[in-house]
């Protein structure tokens, strides 16, 4: 564990080092962290030998969806809590599922505001053994990395925010607010045992005057060098669409002037063709602003071009080349599947397609089916929408993603100050991420929904669902002390 | 049973008796009702033998006939059952003749497509008479034209009619599934058996020679060629990615741009002496500006306006130009990932003298996409870079010999029924006896309305009287062929 926790240091940003080093009662040259933001040295190393056994507990409980269990993984860090001398009324397991209890946990605070809610999903993707390099149900270090199946989504961070909560706790330390811990099931698969059914259950337990959700990784590098940091501030919504088109068919010799695929084949042109109006909201437009701020050229003055309040019509075509910015300005819809026809030699008697649309905060997914019935533009191509279990309905949910709010400056000024220490230099960067992550559910129950972690991840070595998933072993370290100063930063005043 | 059945029979046929256009036919009352009892025990045991690729037994359909010839004094050597698999072998029977020409040989196939009890209003493999309709797999394709080729082959027999020339029936196996054991087995192996001056061939698509509106016959079509079938495989490949992050290129959209340029795209109007023929005799029957248009189109260049009216027609359509079709599609992977493959099925009916490979290029230049790849599918499902280059034979010329008896027979059994030459836009058994060199003719002479195709699907079905008229007009016909 020392020559873990020295390899550790020895990578750790400089200017990290330097407060550590400096000691607990000197300001930190490096930045404008105050005292209560920074933790000691011993307790640095204390609090990265508790994540790693956290983490390492988890991993290796089994916690999918076909054969693990949640409820163990929830138990397992219950009992951390209460032998750490939480109360036994401030540590629940509730659950409607045997296998997928949820864990809910609240450190008391000064109660100056309503608390802040930190979010994690305890279960994990499907790993095979024969598909992976090691067992992914055992926790790995190897060159420099750790290799599990959640050791980036996200077992990472929900050992980084329980031993947070418990280095806190051990330090007697009094937050302002109440700080509440869920630990939660279903959110890579399976339905509705987590945030959902506490939201529509246990409201009282999680309620919030906002949320951070450590799924995702916040800060992206290149070749283990910080870039920038994402500060997810919005989602967008998640739709399929199934698009029929029926047919009396007939023989393939006789063909007649209508046809099930023809007809599919030009309502997909038109989707293909069709832009969804542009539109930016709070976060999207400060992440252009910042962008182009820490940009060059041409893409710096187109950001800057479009996030004005009469935004240049060319400037969106450029940007919208890269896919990632052109996502961020308007909802976008792409078929993906394709299904016809029953024999080569017969008319098709049916042709179908899937359709799957990303929607703006503000609008809901009728309104999105309304809008290809509209660009289709052809009434023999039924609509339908299909929910998240696969089930096919006539029409989708009315329910509207929120707008985001303007960015909270409680959240967001101690970020700035607490990245500024951890990575000298690196922005914050507000973003809308593309959605299917639990803070979907606590933005739709009202609370602001904020993605931070301080997990790296490299730009082109994102893993997360698939094979050898893995999280650098200085990454996850920097992930826990960068939390651990966030989280005390925000329950300061 | 008799007398419903002169009832139900076309009043035409009862006129013809006794003309001078048909046979000599003092006698024939009574052989024609003979006949008809003949004809109708034989389609009903045909069509109780279940004679489906996967399951049924075609050497059991021809054990049974061939019984019937030799119990009906046809010498053993007269009556060969052969072929190289046990369960679908071919019946081959030859009635001598004076041999003033080479033989005519008529083929027919003894299998039928697939049929499922529970698809069916009735037992596919019962023969119910019902509404004034026959029922059951086989019903029209083909049991109906097998029992009546073999009654008229009987019925010569027991009358002692000694034709002009050898007749020679071959009933075989895979023309509706399997491969290989019926016809194309007979050519490359036993060609002494049926080789002959031409063919006639009682399969058909439309309307099994005649096409009928309420069961009134339009038209007699002599099916004197066919298209050649092809399938091609159109792909694109894309890098995919998360679908969140759509690319400007798109695998699916790209196949759509492809298809619609195929929907929108109409091959050259190219005519053949058969269709030709086709529409100048149509246009004669018709009136209006149909009538006009058809022979509008026959003129070179053909008239722009008048081809588009008639395109609007499948069957005219069909006529006059290959066609091709998407007829399947299949592409991506996942709800949430862009497609890395979006494939379709193109179906084409090549007019004759035209190569599949050559309408592969031709597919190529209309979708205007180095993109999409354009790849052949054989019968057997094999998927090759190229199509074979072999062209589709020309049509038969149309023998006098062959014509005119068709002519005269027609009109003394159906008077005033024009007899138009066609082009079959399916595929038959004719294109492996073209392919040996025999001039084939499509010749049936079962009435079926235009809107009643039921042939491969369910309840297929053939009006009785239609049937009884059918057999006489065989009869007659296969006389008038072989009196000279």
């Amino acid at each position: 564990m020392g020559a873990r926790h020295l390899r550790l240091t020895a990578t750790l940003p400089a200017a990290l080092i330097a407060c550590a080093a400096a000691g607990s009662s000197l300001p930190c040259k490096a930045s404008s962290v105050s005292a209560a933001e920074r933790g000691s040295a011993a307790g640095d190393a204390a609090a990265d030998a508790l994540a790693h056994d956290i983490f390492k507990q988890l991993i290796e409980i089994n916690t999918t969806n076909s054969v693990g269990n949640v409820t163990t993984a929830a138990t397992a860090m219950a009992q951390r809590f209460l032998a750490a001398g939480f109360a036994p009324a401030d540590v629940v397991i509730a659950g409607p599922e045997e296998r997928k209890k949820n864990l809910v946990v609240r450190l008391h605070g000064a109660g100056r505001h309503k608390p802040v809610l930190l979010i994690g999903h305890l279960d994990v993707v499907e790993a095979r053994r024969e598909d992976w390099s090691t067992d992914p149900f055992e926790l790995i270090e190897k060159d420099g990395y750790f290799y599990g199946r959640g050791s980036a989504d996200m077992k990472d961070g929900d050992a980084i925010m329980a031993t947070a909560l418990l280095r806190m706790k051990q330090e007697g330390y009094r937050p302002s607010r109440d700080i509440v811990l869920a630990l939660t099931a279903d959110e890579e698969g399976g339905c509705c045992n987590g945030p959902q059914w506490l939201l529509s259950h246990r409201r009282d337990l999680i309620d919030a005057e906002f949320v951070l959700n450590h799924d995702g990784a916040s800060v992206i590098s290149e070749h283990g060098v910080p870039q920038i940091f994402r500060l997810a501030a919005t989602q967008k919504i998640y739709a399929d669409y199934q698009l029929t088109v029926t047919n009396a068919g007939g023989h393939s010799s006789l063909p007649r002037p209508d046809n099930a695929i023809y007809q599919l084949a030009a309502g997909l042109l038109r989707v293909g063709h069709y832009q969804f109006p542009f539109e930016l909201n709070t976060v999207t437009r400060a992440y252009f602003e910042r962008m182009a701020a820490i940009s060059t050229g041409d893409t710096a003055a187109d950001m800057r071009a479009v996030a004005r309040a009469t935004p240049d019509p060319q400037a969106m075509a450029r940007l919208a080349h890269e896919p990632s910015y052109g996502s961020l300005m308007r909802t976008t819809c792409v078929a993906t599947r394709l299904d016809g026809g029953h024999a080569n030699n017969a008319l098709p008697q049916r042709a179908e397609a899937v359709v799957n649309c990303r929607i703006l905060p503000g609008h809901s997914p009728e309104e999105v089916r309304g809008d290809l019935i509209r660009i289709i533009d052809d009434p023999q191509v039924a609509v339908h929408f299909i929910a998240d279990n696969g089930e096919i309905s006539d029409t989708a949910p009315e329910r509207r993603g929120f707008p985001p709010p303007p960015l909270m400056p409680e959240v967001v000024k101690p970020l700035e100050r607490v990245v500024a220490a951890t990575w000298p230099g690196i922005p914050v960067i507000p973003v809308m991420i593309a959605g299917a992550s639990d803070a979907v559910h606590t933005s739709a129950a009202g609370l602001p929904t904020y993605g931070v972690s301080g997990i790296a991840v490299d730009r082109d070595d994102v893993r997360m669902h698939g094979r050898d998933e893995r999280v650098r072993v200085a990454s996850f370290y920097t992930g826990n002390r960068f939390f651990y100063r966030y989280l005390k930063a925000l329950t300061a005043h | 049973m008799h007398v419903r059945l002169i009832a139900a029979i076309a009043t035409g046929v009862l006129a013809t008796l006794g003309t001078a256009a048909a046979p000599s036919a003092d006698r024939a009352t009574s052989s024609d009702g003979a006949a008809d009892r003949l004809a109708h025990d034989l389609y009903r045991e045909l069509i109780e033998i279940n004679t489906t690729d996967s399951v049924g037994n075609v050497s059991t359909a021809s054990a049974a006939l061939a019984q019937r010839f030799l119990a009906a004094g046809f010498p053993a050597a007269d009556v060969m059952v052969l072929g190289p698999n046990e369960r679908k072998k071919n019946l081959v029977v030859r009635l001598h003749g004076a041999g003033k020409h080479k033989p005519v040989l008529l083929i027919g196939h003894l299998d039928v497509v697939e049929a499922r009890r529970e698809d069916w209003s009735t037992d596919p493999f019962k023969l119910v008479e019902k509404d004034g309709y026959f029922y059951g797999r086989g019903a029209l394709d083909m049991k109906a034209g097998d029992a009546i080729m073999a009654t008229a082959l009987l019925r010569m027999k027991q009358e002692g009619y000694r034709p002009s020339r050898d007749i020679v029936l071959a009933l075989t196996a895979d023309e509706e599934g399997g491969c290989c054991n019926g016809v194309e087995w007979l050519l490359r192996n036993h060609r002494e058996l049926i080789d002959a001056e031409f063919v006639l061939n009682h399969d058909g698509l439309v309307g099994y020679s005649i096409t009928s509106a309420h069961g009134v016959p339009q038209e007699f079509a002599l099916s004197a060629t066919e298209k050649m079938y092809a399938d091609y495989q159109l792909t694109v490949t894309n890098k995919g990615g998360h679908s969140s992050l759509p690319r400007p290129d798109n695998a699916i959209y790209q196949l759509s741009q492809g298809l619609i340029n195929i929907a929108r795209y109409a091959f050259p109007v190219e005519l053949n002496d058969v269709t030709r023929g086709y529409f100048e005799r149509m246009a004669a029957a018709r009136g209006g500006q149909t009538a006009a248009d058809m022979r509008a189109i026959t003129r070179t260049p053909p008239d722009a306006a008048a081809v588009d009216r008639l395109s609007r027609e499948p069957e005219l359509n069909s006529l006059m130009r290959t066609t091709c079709v998407a007829t399947r599609l299949a592409g991506g992977h996942a709800n949430n990932a862009l497609p890395q493959r979006a494939q379709a099925m193109v179906n084409c009916r090549i007019v004759p003298g035209h190569s599949k490979e050559e309408v592969r290029q031709e597919l190529m230049r209309v979708l205007n996409d180095p993109d999409i790849t354009v790849h052949y599918v054989a019968d057997d499902g094999a998927v090759t870079d190229r199509a074979p280059e072999q062209r589709a034979l020309p049509p038969s010329p149309l023998l006098p010999q062959v014509v005119k008896p068709l002519e005269s027979t027609v009109a003394a059994v159906w008077p005033g029924l024009p007899v138009v030459p066609f082009m079959n836009a399916s595929a038959t058994d004719g294109i492996y006896t073209r392919g040996a060199g025999l001039p084939t003719y499509g010749v049936a002479g079962i009435a079926v309305d235009a809107d009643d195709m039921h042939a491969h699907g369910r309840d297929e079905r053939v009006r009785v009287a239609a049937f009884y008229a059918g057999n006489q007009f065989f009869y007659r016909y296969l006389r008038a062929v072989t009196a000279h």
